[in-house]
């Protein structure tokens, strides 16, 4: 694989934001969601921005920041983030009135520098819009005032309520507060947190109020006394999606120009789970390193360089200096930690931990909850569970080794790597068969008490009755059936090994699913009902045996957890042998195969059949590698000319892509100086468009100036010099989109032509 | 590619004092050339006009009609009017988009084009006259 380029290259400026808007991924939504507030309008007043460690609520404040400073005529944009930093609540406030300010007048006078470089307070009255010139000089002296008083109560009510004094004199503005959760632990007589929800609530001004997940609503409430947000909406910030994590990593990699190919980038995205800021940080670190990522070993390297030395070495060790400051703690934490971890399903009870780490409930309870807070462990009253998440529980082995089992540096640096190559693989094919399971869990939990024909649940009868139709046949037949069973209402459907951790030996997450519920109203003991469903891997229908275990198995994990009536529900991809069946009826246990399950799935839930549908589809992307010379290129113009009928386009736009693909041959061919003399093509088909890209190494071109560089408007027949030079002039005419992209050695050329057009 | 001696030149014939000549199915730089070549070597023989029959043309590059232009031009020395003929919507629109069409006509056929030879000039007229009879 080549690197991606960035579908668009922004111009405009930043200001706040610390990556180009082409590489802020995936966030689209959440983006218009937070803009949404700038205008006055009848919606939410504010949201609530609760995000996963390391998802990217900075960067998306940071962006929106951007975004939002360039509309005039709404309310101006304030970003501020909360610091432990500034050590006291007063101090922080200060900085916010300071701030805010700043932010304020560089909007309403268009001038982005005073963002970055804020001027002394008493100089932003003179530079304020004259508006406004009254309003900030009366603020700045009661600030002035408070402050000589020593008044931190008044002191701190009057800067956080500037929003609300600069929105009634007519600047409206929009507060973006950043790591609300490191107000909690500012020192001082004012709880900073509930001073932040009070004004935010009753203040009329839009906020957002952001920070950790698992942390930023107790900050809020102040640990008691809830606040209520009922005018608030609820964004929630999670890693990024595969796709959007793909796009990211390709992106870094093209700006950054570090060489990477398919399997590398999915080990990145599948070994940071995702996460905008790891994600980032490591192809950071390549770049700086000049490291290529072309293969596990290049990758891994990096990766135990950055576990150890490198900022994800530097983030944790942040994190944990925070939780425990006091060093002789902090050494005494990671090896509970570190024991915790191996422990069998990583838990271990809060009592022990106190014990070995000597220190008092009072002391305990802030750092469990400071782990809970950065989801290092899940603080559960009774007991501490360690995170999964692969970089903590890698961090976490090092470290423990390196600072309290004082092992030698180099030993701990070649087993991390040996581990970590050795896991690479068995990462990957996990994360292949998780993306191939057929989603038991969201299945059950749409069952709603909705009736479905009792052949998709019995894989006996359906093979009966529809082995070998054709699916008009299959559809037709089973709308006709009578035999209708009744599903429950399913109230809560979980992975099985969330109820049952010993599941997670023998079979993935995804592919088993406890699911409670109702079979009948009312909700009563005895309609209560728990379905218990298994995918099993098998190419042919499964055998007797083998369903027999899976039967034992659930029925096992039912009686560990106490369920009462249960129903079992086992699901091959081919089915199940006629003797394998008849144990299910004897056991009154569900079989289903895939094809059951996609007629169920469409029944119950057409919108998720169809996503299922969309996302088990060959992947319509061709690649063809052709010689430079000889007229190939009409090899590539048969080529596109078939890939684009089967989207369907007219014969004219057909023959103007076939043109289009001829000239980006030729141009390829003459103007590279490519070593190899070959000419790569992808063809990417979507449902509405048909995207060509055309690549070849060598000399790169100019993007702006068409290589073969003459215009064709200035044709003229006694200009017999450059009467080349309408290739990408024809391209540009002939296509809907075309993108001409310097690579790292060579030129992309990327076309697009759409079926509307 | 290799190529046959049969394909190393372009078919052309006489009509009077106009030549007829046919360019093959994909007019790229080496076709472009042999037409063009063809075409300079009929106007050097004596031909008052010219007619290029793309009927078999069923793909064009950009530097195929680039050297198009030196046909246009070497016809414009020798005053010889010039029209491509027969051209599918594809070829027609390359022509057009590149601006050829402010210097060549076109025509749907060879006769259509020997009509519009016939009318634009005495000389070539009277010859093409004989020749549709």
């Amino acid at each position: 694989m080549s690197t991606e380029a960035p579908l668009q290259h922004a111009t405009h400026r930043r200001i706040l934001g610390r990556v180009t808007p082409d590489l802020f991924v995936g966030r689209g939504a959440e983006v218009e969601e937070i803009e949404r507030l700038a205008p006055h309008h009848s919606g939410p007043r504010g949201l609530l921005l609760l995000a996963a460690p390391g998802a990217g609520a900075t960067e998306l404040l940071r962006q929106t920041y951007d975004r939002l400073f360039r509309h005039h005529g709404t309310a101006s944009p304030i970003y501020f983030q909360w610091s432990r930093d500034d050590r006291t609540a007063s101090a922080a406030a200060r900085r916010f009135l300071h701030t805010f300010l700043s932010q304020l007048v560089a909007h309403r006078r268009d001038d982005p520098s005073y963002v970055n470089a804020p001027p002394p307070l008493r100089d932003l009255i003179d530079l304020a819009d004259p508006s406004d010139y009254e309003w900030i000089e009366r603020l700045v002296d009661a600030f002035e005032s408070a402050r000589d008083r020593a008044d931190e109560r008044a002191l701190i009510h009057l800067c956080m309520s500037a929003p609300q004094l600069a929105a009634s004199r007519g600047a409206r503005s929009l507060v973006l507060f950043d790591d609300v959760q490191a107000a909690e632990r500012l020192a001082g007589e004012v709880n900073l947190g509930i001073e932040i929800a009070q004004t935010a609530v009753n203040s009329g001004v839009p906020y957002v109020l952001a920070g950790l997940r698992r942390g930023l609503i107790d900050t809020l409430n102040g640990g008691n006394s809830p606040q209520r947000f009922d005018s608030f909406g609820t964004l929630n910030l999670d890693n990024l999606s595969d796709a959007d994590a793909r796009t990211l990593v390709e992106r870094l990699a093209y700006e950054r120009r570090v060489a990477l190919n398919d399997e590398t980038r999915d080990l990145v995205i599948q070994q940071f789970e995702g996460s905008p800021f790891y994600i980032s940080t490591f192809m950071q670190s390549a770049r700086r390193g000049g490291v290529g990522l072309t293969s596990f070993l290049e990758c891994q390297k990096l990766y135990v360089d950055e576990l150890l030395g490198g900022r994800v070495n530097r983030r944790f060790n942040t994190v944990l200096e925070e939780v425990a400051p006091v060093l002789t703690t902090r050494r005494a934490l990671i090896r509970v930690l570190h024991d915790s971890a191996i422990n069998a399903g990583g838990k271990s009870p809060a009592e022990a931990w106190r014990r070995r780490l000597e220190l008092e409930p009072e002391q305990l309870y802030p750092l469990m909850n400071a782990l809970h807070t950065h989801e290092l462990a899940s603080f559960n009253a009774t007991f501490m569970e360690m995170s999964t998440n692969t970089v903590w529980r890698d961090y976490l082995k090092a470290s423990y080794r390196l600072q309290v089992a004082a092992q030698p540096r180099a030993l701990v640096v070649a087993d991390t790597l040996v581990e970590t190559l050795k896991r690479a693989p068995q990462a990957m094919a996990r994360h292949y068969r998780r993306a191939t399971a057929l989603g038991l869990r969201e299945l059950l939990a749409r069952f709603d008490a909705q009736r479905v024909p009792a052949s998709l649940l019995h894989y006996d009868r359906f093979s009966r009755i529809y082995r070998g139709a054709e699916p008009d046949e299959v559809a037709a037949g089973i709308d006709a059936e009578v035999d209708l069973v009744r599903l429950p209402q399913v109230v809560h459907a979980a992975s099985c090994e969330a109820f049952h951790p010993s599941m997670r030996q023998v079979c993935d997450e995804e592919r088993c699913a406890v699911a409670h519920g109702f079979d009948a109203a009312p909700y009563t003991d005895a309609n209560e009902i728990v379905w218990l469903a298994a995918e099993i891997e098998g190419k042919m229908e499964i055998g007797r045996a083998l369903t027999e275990v899976w039967c034992d198995r659930l029925t096992q994990v039912a009686g560990a957890c106490g369920f009462k009536r249960t129903r079992l529900w086992l699901v091959s991809p081919e089915g199940f042998t006629p003797e394998a069946s008849e144990l299910l009826n004897e056991r009154e246990a569900f079989g289903s195969s895939r094809q059951q399950l996609e007629l169920l799935t469409a029944r119950l839930s057409p919108e998720l059949a169809a996503a299922e549908s969309a996302r088990s589809q060959p992947l319509d992307e061709f690649e063809m590698v052709i010689p430079m010379g000889g007229d190939t290129e009409l090899i590539a113009a048969n080529t596109v000319e078939q890939i684009a009928r089967r989207l369907n386009f007219p014969s004219e736009a057909i023959n103007q892509i076939k043109m289009a693909l001829v000239e980006a041959c030729i141009n390829a061919s003459e103007h590279s100086l490519s070593p190899d003399r070959k000419i790569y093509q992808r063809f990417r088909v979507e449902s509405d468009k048909l995207t060509v890209t055309v690549s070849s190494r060598g000399v790169r071109l100019p993007a702006a100036a068409p290589a073969n560089g003459r215009n064709g408007d200035e044709t003229s027949p006694d200009d017999t010099k450059g009467r080349r030079g309408w290739g990408l002039k024809l391209i540009r005419t002939l296509m809907d989109e075309v993108e001409f992209e310097s690579v790292d050695d060579g030129t992309r050329l990327r076309m697009t032509k759409y079926l509307s057009g | 590619m290799a190529e046959s001696s049969a394909e190393l030149r372009v078919r052309s014939e006489r009509v009077g004092l106009v030549a007829v000549v046919y360019a093959g199915d994909y007019l790229n730089k080496l076709s472009g050339e042999r037409i063009e070549r063809e075409c300079r070597r009929s106007l050097a023989e004596g031909c008052r006009g010219l007619v290029v029959d793309f009927r078999q043309t069923g793909m064009v590059n950009s530097i195929g009609v680039s050297i198009l232009l030196g046909v246009i031009d070497a016809a414009g020395r020798a005053a010889a009017p010039l029209v491509f003929a027969g051209a599918n919507t594809q070829a027609a629109q390359v022509f057009e988009m590149l601006g050829l069409t402010r210097h060549v006509r076109l025509a749907d056929g060879v006769e259509s084009a020997l009509k519009m030879l016939a009318s634009d000039s005495d000389h070539a007229a009277s010859y093409a006259a004989d020749r549709l009879g």
